[in-house]
């Protein structure tokens, strides 16, 4: 029974880090239709600069928020290359996306090499488990409701989701929709950030781990089809809850497995249910 | 007939080239094989796949456990690439009823499936993979050495492109161009879209799948990290940068990027250069042709200057225009 809580407090953990980089998707897709392939390699530069910031001497705290204030830097680069041609299609887009994620790597490796890191989270332990990972699901939780709000109740969140509701009416109406789509990548670039610096003292950290962060922010996005951030939670949270047991009572080898499994099956049996009115 | 000469030139290269040079010569050939495929489904049936390379490991993987398993190799290299295509229509059932991201994630999702089965499975060799492969032999002629596989390269680029230029001038290919222009259109005249797409999809894998199998027997050992999602990604930037759909784009982009990676790799293995220097100048410029062609020469290499050089040499007619430009549908003919 222990070992139950434990598995499921771990799960949870690791399940809000994946709902965060999920949510980073769908804000980028909603407003501006492009997956972001570059997502992950958000959380691996934010979370390889909080290394060195710690290093250098910052303290906790400080450092972690510079690195997520990088990475919506990033995510506004990343935005400006991808988006910032007219007539880019989201397709095309897509393959920039993917190529900026390759383009991190040359980076990464210039200045942290190719091996794993990590840096101390939250120490000290409750009920048996790290306390890190109850930081990683209050912080997780505090962002998202934070997030939910600014697209709710306040005139640039409206304006971001009639954006993403109608790009035509938005612009007939004086919204820059450019900018918006802009600004949704800095959001996103934040959020990834935010998911790499609080998952890492409890995962290493290589600069190829963002293929496996992107899919399973991916797989979380998807039960949402890209644009339900509330979906995107259960998600994350069903993703990281099962890999965590799988882990604790299968094998750990199967863990990735899941993830992979769980996107193909969501995808494939939405694609035969909405095939009409995305073909 | 135009490519005999760039055939016989190919076929001239390999005598001129040492030991080293014929084992780029050959990875070349092999990437172009599964590049022509991965370009035909991406410009015909306008689908990216970020898992090229589980076609390519599928038939390597193939070709391997049947030489372990003492089949004679050619038959093991014969299997190849009916085992990718196999596989592809297996898989391909599914998930091509996906588009664009959907398919993306889906494609790179099977690769990662893979090369974790193929990691854990102790009939493969699990994380060590397969060791001590056998030399290729024809009817008792052992192809053991650099220059044979040059050759037996060459004659698989040669066949993948008589191959895939023969699907796109078929029945099946005018359906899929059609499909690409104006897919509503293509439908309602009856293009039978899901059969044609899977066939595209079969065959592409088929391709990678023979690189595969030839890939085993030339390296002599095979491990899941011979096929990472960065080979899918390579296979997808050379398949952007010569243009996608065309048959010379593929091989033109394969030589291009193989040539450019190589000349900046032994660059960056020169006394003094630190020992991080190859992969962040192979990354990078993966990274950075893949975003301007992408972004500035979207029809590719070889369709753009194929297009240049036709308005050139036709000066009485004004130049054609464009009535959509192929930015907004990469994957329109050429």
């Amino acid at each position: 029974m222990a070992a139950l809580v434990q598995y499921l407090i771990t799960g949870i953990g690791v399940g809000c880090a994946y709902a965060l980089l999920g949510s980073g998707l769908v804000v980028i897709y909603r407003v501006t239709r492009v997956v972001n392939f570059a997502q992950g390699s958000f959380a691996v530069l934010a979370a390889l600069t909080v290394t060195t910031l710690l290093a250098a001497g910052l303290p906790h705290g400080l450092a972690e928020v510079s690195a997520v204030l990088l990475a919506a830097a990033i995510g506004l680069l990343t935005g400006l290359v991808a988006t910032g041609r007219p007539g880019t299609t989201p397709q095309s887009a897509l393959i920039v996306t993917l190529g900026l994620g390759v383009f991190a790597y040359a980076v990464e490796i210039l200045f942290w090499g190719d091996q794993p890191r990590s840096f101390p989270g939250l120490p000290g332990t409750v009920a048996g488990v790290q306390s890190h990972y109850l930081l990683i699901a209050a912080v997780t939780a505090v962002v998202l409701a934070a997030t939910a709000l600014l697209f709710a109740r306040t005139d640039l969140g409206r304006a971001l989701t009639a954006t993403a509701e109608d790009p035509y009416a938005a612009r007939a109406v004086g919204i820059d929709v450019r900018r918006m789509g802009l600004l949704a990548f800095v959001v996103g670039g934040a959020l990834g950030g935010l998911a790499g610096v609080l998952i890492t003292p409890v995962q290493q950290v290589t600069f190829d781990s963002d293929v496996a962060l992107v899919v399973n922010g991916f797989s979380a996005a998807i039960l949402g089809n890209l644009t339900r951030p509330g979906l995107t939670l259960a998600g994350g949270l069903l993703l990281g809850v099962v890999q965590a047991l799988v882990g604790g009572y299968g094998s750990t080898s199967y863990q990735t497995e899941v993830a992979l499994v769980l996107m193909l099956a969501v995808l494939i049996v939405r694609a035969g249910s909405t095939r009409a009115e995305t073909a | 007939m135009r490519w005999i000469p760039f055939v016989l030139a190919a076929a001239v290269v390999p005598v001129f080239l040492g030991p080293g040079q014929l084992t780029v010569y050959v990875l070349l050939g092999l990437s172009a094989m599964a590049v022509v495929g991965l370009s035909l489904l991406m410009g015909y049936a306008g689908q990216v796949s970020l898992g090229q390379a589980s076609f390519t490991a599928i038939g390597a993987y193939t070709a391997g456990l049947l030489a372990v398993h003492d089949v004679p190799p050619l038959l093991g290299l014969v299997v190849a690439p009916v085992a990718a295509a196999l596989a592809a229509v297996v898989v391909g059932v599914p998930i091509l009823r996906l588009r664009g991201h959907q398919l993306a994630f889906a494609t790179l999702a099977l690769q990662l499936i893979l090369l974790s089965v193929l990691g854990d499975a102790d009939w493969a060799g699990g994380a060590i993979g397969l060791q001590g492969l056998p030399y290729l032999s024809v009817f008792g002629f052992e192809l053991n050495e650099d220059l044979h596989y040059a050759y037996l390269v060459l004659l698989g680029v040669v066949l993948t492109a008589v191959v895939a230029s023969s699907l796109v001038r078929s029945r099946a290919g005018r359906g899929l161009r059609a499909l690409a222009t104006a897919p509503v259109a293509a439908e309602a005249s009856g293009v039978p879209v899901g059969a044609y797409r899977l066939l595209v999809f079969a065959v592409s894998a088929a391709f990678a799948g023979l690189a595969g199998g030839i890939y085993a027997f030339f390296v002599g050992y095979l491990a899941p990290g011979s096929f990472p999602v960065l080979l899918s990604i390579e296979y997808v930037v050379m398949a952007v940068v010569g243009g996608l759909g065309s048959i010379a784009g593929a091989i033109l982009g394969a030589t291009l990027i193989t040539l450019l990676v190589q000349a900046l790799t032994s660059l960056a293995t020169q006394p003094g250069m630190p020992g991080y220097a190859p992969g962040v100048l192979s990354y990078a410029v993966y990274a950075v042709l893949l975003i301007v062609i992408v972004l500035f020469v979207p029809r590719g290499v070889v369709p753009t200057l194929s297009r240049r050089f036709r308005r050139e040499t036709s000066p009485g007619r004004p130049a054609p225009v464009d009535p959509a430009p192929a930015r907004a549908r990469p994957g329109a003919g050429r």
